[in-house]
Formats: C-alpha cells, sequence, structure tokens
C-alpha cells in the first residue's frame, strides 16, 4: 500500500493523537495542525495527498477553512471529520468543497479506507473501460463480470456493487461507503441490508469456485480478493 | 416579486382608473342634462315675457295695433334665438295674425303651457291666452337649436375625461410601484432572512405606517433567526460536547481490543463500543427530531427530486434482506412522482418503515410498499400482514421512546426512529398515520 501524506487538522489534542497513532501503524505520514490559521498556511506551503478536517476549531471553522482551500486552488481531497455527524451536516460539508465527510465517533478502519479511496479518486487510477484484478475482470461499459474467464451472471445492482469494488480493488471499502456511491443513501439503516446483498453477491463471485472472493474485514467493511 | 397583474396595487390603479371614468361619465350626463334644462328654461321665461308684452299692447292699443305687432314681429328674423310664432284667434278659432297654421291643443282659459310642435320637424314651448272673451293668443318659440353645444361639452369631457383618467392611471402606477418596492423589500426579507435583508429592514424611510409594518417584520424574522442560530448552535455544542468524549473513550476500547485481550473481555469491550454508537444514533435521531419540528413549514432548503427513483432504490436495497429473512417483499411504484423536500429524510421515512416491517414481521410474512399519486400529491403505504398495532397503540408509538408491547424482549431499537418519521413528515407538510387494515399494519404517508 502506498504510504499516504495527510495534513490533520484538530484542536483536541487527543484526537489529534489516535489519528496519528493510526496513521502511524498504516504507514502513512501525518502532519497536525491545531489551528485553522496554521493549517492554511501549511497547506499553501506543502502538497498533501489527502486533508482531514475537524469542524469545530478554535479560530477558522473546517467549512470556511474548505471554502478558502478551494477559492486559492488547492484541490486536495479533504475528509471532513467531525462530531457534527448528523445528514445535514455533511450536506453542508460536501457543499463546501470537501470530498467526505466522517463523524466521530469512527472506525479507524473507515477512515483509512475512506482516505485511501479519495486519494484514488483524485489521483485517477480508475475509470477505466476494463477493470482488472487478480482472477477477476469487470467490462465497464459492457456491464459484464468474469472470473477467470467465466461470465458471472450479476443482477444490475450486484453489478453495481462488484464494480465499486474492484475500482477499490485491495482496499476496504465500509457500509457507510457502499450506502453513499452504490445506494447513494447518506445515513446507515438499523438493520443488516448491506451486509445482506453483499452476501448475494458474495454467493455469485464464489459459486464454482474454491477461492473466497470477498473478505470481510471484522468491524469495518470488506476487500475484495484476488480470487487466486 | 409576485407578477403586476396579480398585485393589491395594479389591482387598485385599475379601480382608480374604472371609478374616475365612471365618475366622468356621470358628470357629463348631469351637465348635459342641465344645459338641456336650463335651454328649455330659457324659451319658456322667453315666451311668458312674449305674451306678456303682447297683452300690454292689446290692452293699451287694442286688437289691431295687436295683430299689428304680432305681424311685424313674425316677419322679423332675430339675430339670435329662435324665431317667435304666434296665432291671434277669435272665438270661432279663425286666424286674426300669427304664423302658426293652427291652433294648437292648450286651453288659453288657464293659461295652458306645453310643447307643441312648430312646422313639420320641430317643437317649440308654446303659452296660450285669452285675452278677452273673443280673442285669444298663443305665443311660441322653438326650442334653440342645443345640439352643437351638447357635442361640444360632450368632445370636452371626451377629451378632458380621456387625459384625466391617464393621469390618474400613470400616478396611481407610479404611486402602487413605489408602494410595490417598499413592501418586496419585507417579502425579500421573509424569503430569505440574510443579515443585509433584515438590517435594510429597520432603516426608516418615511415614517409611515408601512414603514412601522417593516420595522415590525425586521425585528420578528431577526428574532426567529437568533432563536435558530442559539437552537443551531446549542445543538452543535451539544453533539460535539457528546461526541468528542465519545469518541475519546471509543477510541480506549479500540486501544484495548487491539492488545488482543481474553475472548470474554474483547466481547465485553465489542458491546461497549455497541453502546456508544446506539447512544451517539439516540443523540443523533433526537437532534433531528428537534430540527425537524423546528423547521416545520419552512420550505427554504426543500428541492425536486424523483420520489419514484428514490423509493425504487431503496426497494432494491431491502430486497435482499427479504430474501434473506423470507419475507415476501412486493413493492408497486407509479412512475416519475415528483416532489419538492429534503430526499435524505424522506428516505430515511421509509427505511425506518421498512426497518420496523422487517423487525415485527415474522419469516414468511408480507411486506408491501406503494406509491401512488392522487391530486399530484404523492402517497407512500408500506404495508404488512405482521401481528399489526392495536388500535390504543396507534398515536403512542409515534412518541418519542414509546415501545410497543409487541417488542417487548428480543427486537432492539431506539424507539425514535417513528417519532423521527413523523416529524421528517410534518416538516414536508405531510401526515403519517397508521391507517385501518384487514391484517397486520399499513402506514401511509401523504
Amino acid at each position: 500500500m502506498q504510504p499516504l501524506k495527510i495534513l490533520y487538522v484538530e484542536d483536541d489534542q487527543r484526537s489529534a493523537q489516535a489519528v496519528s497513532e493510526l496513521a502511524d501503524r498504516s504507514g502513512d505520514t501525518l502532519v497536525w495542525e491545531s489551528s485553522g490559521s496554521a493549517a492554511l498556511l501549511r497547506a499553501g506551503m506543502e502538497a498533501f495527498d489527502v486533508i482531514i478536517l475537524d469542524r469545530m476549531l478554535g479560530d477558522i471553522d473546517g467549512l470556511t477553512i474548505t471554502k478558502r482551500l478551494r477559492e486559492s486552488g488547492i484541490g486536495t481531497p479533504i475528509l471532513i471529520l467531525s462530531a457534527l455527524g448528523r445528514t445535514s451536516d455533511r450536506a453542508e460539508g460536501l457543499d463546501a468543497g470537501a470530498d467526505d465527510y466522517l463523524a466521530k465517533p469512527f472506525e479507524p478502519e473507515e477512515l483509512l479506507a475512506r482516505l485511501r479511496a479519495l486519494h484514488r479518486r483524485s489521483s485517477g487510477h480508475e475509470h477505466s473501460a476494463v477493470i482488472l484484478y487478480g482472477a477477476f475482470e469487470c467490462h465497464v461499459k459492457a456491464r459484464t463480470a468474469f472470473r477467470q474467464n467465466q461470465h458471472l451472471s450479476l443482477s444490475p445492482k450486484e453489478f453495481e456493487l462488484f464494480r465499486y469494488f474492484m475500482e477499490n480493488a485491495g482496499e476496504i471499502v465500509t457500509r457507510e461507503m457502499l450506502l453513499r456511491d452504490v445506494w447513494k443513501m447518506d445515513f446507515d439503516p438499523q438493520t443488516n441490508v448491506v451486509d445482506v446483498n453483499i452476501g448475494r453477491l458474495r454467493r455469485k463471485l464464489e459459486e464454482g469456485f474454491d477461492k473466497p472472493a470477498l473478505e470481510t474485514i471484522w468491524g469495518s467493511g470488506y476487500r475484495i480478493l484476488d480470487g487466486q | 416579486m409576485s407578477p403586476y397583474s396579480r398585485s393589491i396595487f395594479s389591482r387598485l390603479v385599475w379601480g382608480a382608473g374604472i371609478i374616475s371614468t365612471v365618475l366622468l361619465v356621470a358628470l357629463w350626463w348631469t351637465t348635459h342634462q342641465t344645459v338641456q334644462t336650463t335651454l328649455e328654461e330659457g324659451a319658456r321665461t322667453q315666451i311668458d315675457i312674449d305674451i306678456a308684452g303682447l297683452v300690454d299692447i292689446y290692452a293699451t292699443n287694442g286688437r289691431a295695433e295687436l295683430a299689428t305687432r304680432i305681424a311685424d314681429r313674425v316677419a322679423v328674423i332675430p339675430m339670435e334665438g329662435n324665431t317667435p310664432h304666434y296665432f291671434l284667434s277669435d272665438d270661432k278659432g279663425a286666424r286674426i295674425a300669427g304664423d302658426l297654421e293652427q291652433w294648437p291643443a292648450l286651453d288659453p282659459s288657464v293659461s295652458e303651457s306645453g310643447l307643441i310642435p312648430i312646422g313639420e320637424n320641430s317643437e317649440g314651448f308654446a303659452r296660450a291666452v285669452q285675452l278677452d272673451r273673443e280673442l285669444r293668443l298663443v305665443g311660441a318659440r322653438g326650442l334653440a337649436d342645443s345640439e352643437p353645444l351638447l357635442q361640444r361639452i360632450g368632445l370636452v369631457f371626451l377629451f378632458g375625461g380621456a387625459v384625466l383618467v391617464a393621469l390618474v392611471v400613470l400616478l396611481g402606477r407610479l404611486a402602487a410601484a413605489r408602494l410595490q418596492r417598499r413592501i418586496e423589500r419585507i417579502n425579500v426579507a421573509f424569503r430569505d432572512p440574510h443579515a443585509e435583508a433584515l438590517s435594510s429592514l429597520a432603516e426608516p424611510k418615511d415614517g409611515d405606517e408601512i414603514d412601522e409594518l417593516t420595522a415590525h417584520s425586521g425585528a420578528a424574522l431577526a428574532r426567529v433567526r437568533n432563536l435558530m442560530e442559539a437552537y443551531r448552535d446549542t445543538s452543535d455544542q451539544l453533539a460535539h460536547e457528546i461526541r468528542t468524549p465519545l469518541t475519546h473513550l471509543d477510541n480506549r476500547l479500540v486501544k484495548t481490543l487491539r492488545e488482543e485481550p481474553e475472548a470474554a473481555v474483547a466481547e465485553g469491550l465489542v458491546a461497549a463500543r455497541e453502546d456508544i454508537r446506539r447512544l451517539v444514533q439516540t443523540l443523533e435521531s433526537l437532534l433531528d427530531i428537534a430540527s425537524s419540528k423546528a423547521r416545520k413549514g419552512d420550505r427554504a432548503g426543500l428541492k425536486d427530486f424523483d420520489m419514484s427513483a428514490m423509493v425504487h432504490r431503496i426497494c432494491d436495497l431491502y430486497s435482499g434482506s427479504a430474501e434473506e429473512t423470507g419475507h415476501a417483499f412486493k413493492w408497486r411504484i407509479e412512475g416519475g412522482v415528483q416532489f419538492t423536500g429534503e430526499e435524505w429524510q424522506l428516505s430515511r421515512v421509509l427505511t425506518n418503515l421498512l426497518d420496523n416491517a422487517f423487525k415485527y414481521v415474522p419469516a414468511g410474512g408480507r411486506i408491501e410498499v406503494t406509491l401512488e399519486t392522487q391530486a399530484n400529491r404523492p402517497i407512500l403505504t408500506v404495508s404488512d400482514n405482521g401481528p399489526g398495532i392495536a388500535t390504543g397503540e396507534r398515536d403512542r408509538i409515534f412518541e418519542r421512546f414509546y415501545r410497543g408491547g409487541a417488542d417487548e424482549g428480543d427486537v432492539a431499537g431506539s424507539g425514535l426512529g417513528l417519532a423521527l418519521a413523523q416529524a421528517i413528515a410534518e416538516r414536508h407538510g405531510l401526515t403519517l398515520q397508521v391507517i385501518d387494515s384487514k391484517v397486520g399494519s399499513t402506514f401511509r404517508l401523504s
């Protein structure tokens, strides 16, 4: 996994420390700034792969920072990590120009998965006509899927799911990411609807093969395996 | 700004134009009548003077002189006014002097007066008098030709009136436009009460009643705005102050879990993390309920969206669950149903209803979603053949933290789902209710 260079803007030291430890473990470099003004300066001077922003900072709030960064032409992906977690708060963050929004408390794996997905999206690794990963093939335009050259018969929604996994191949995909990107829902239903749908996809991907196709990452989400 | 045709001011201008036209027509008619009456009065007075003069001549100079004078008068064509006409006759009705063809239908013994025909086409005012037992006289004057005068008056009224009405309409429109601008300032502030619009309402212009209304509106809007801001700040602070320590607590649990504790300890830690999640969700739901209630009837932030597509997407998401749980899940969705609202909020209403249905309807049961329109209003129903809801509970299930008798024991939930769903429905001007059904329960959002 390619290490990321992350700017983290957070005025709460304990939160900063926890995320910092998380970044250490995943091998990423994290630069911490505790105020909005310092963060704006830093983001203007150095290039980062992703920026994590708290919303309620002591000086400038996260939404304003996002707007100012975008106005000054800095397009680095921004993930807002905030204690304001209602859907309306998320909508505000995304409207201000942020690329993703995660509410506290969060699953550490979820944060890492989202940061990687953001970085991947911004560095343009995806959207090719055919996505190949291990034994899997996803023909985006033709909307067909193959495993070891065998056609997989998927329903339209299952194909959407499969494509999303393929676009994020090798990385963890969380339930919230799936809900947001595949079903366009910005909140978590109280039942296990996502797991059930993944279960159905998994059966189709694994039927007639020995090796598993999807790995469940405990407590956070799923990852597609190479199937070989 | 509302279109000018629907504005009260345009109606006022129209009204002023119509009223001034009606008044002008009435004034013209009155003038017309007065002029005509005055002309008649003139003829009447003139003939009375004539007759008095002739009676005088007869009394002084006798019958022959009177006949001569009458012949003189008939012969003279006056410079102005109308030619007088006479008929002097003896008691047998034979004409002694005058130019009238015959004795008119007037009784000289009572000095009767009235309109009589003169010649073929005109008429005149006449008076008949008995001079003595054998002699009677009738004098008449044709009515002055009043048409040219009346036409002139009509023209003056027509042109003068047109100018007057045009002026009334023009000035009315100018005044109306000014008033409309002043009212529009208030409407702009109501539509979007941002600080600039509100501060502009505080500046007095003329010190009149509209200024007073403007100032009151500004003050009321500012109060509402401040309340909303205070409410928002409080809920943001509340969320922040509760979520941040919970995040720290969660981080500690994650850290401890990472050190791979004994299975029993790990189980407890995972359960503790679940509790944290639930607590956060409860807090969020409460704040969402409060926020939806606070914005009830507020149209700001609502957008058109395809409700059919939304319902379809969610049904599709839950269809997998139905296969897994052994429910017969069906949906019937009318295509292209558009609605103005917050899409994510309304999708939450549906997921809450479906979450409940999947929780409470035993495996093998039926769950059905329908979306249709009636008089262009969407009606969304979620019905099932599960245990149903007792009539006495139908209102209470929408209360916060109310847990119905059916879910005691093994079914988890915050007891806020339906309260939130109803608050969202009301925020959109819709109602969410349980309606009568033969089996199970039917929720209807309409």
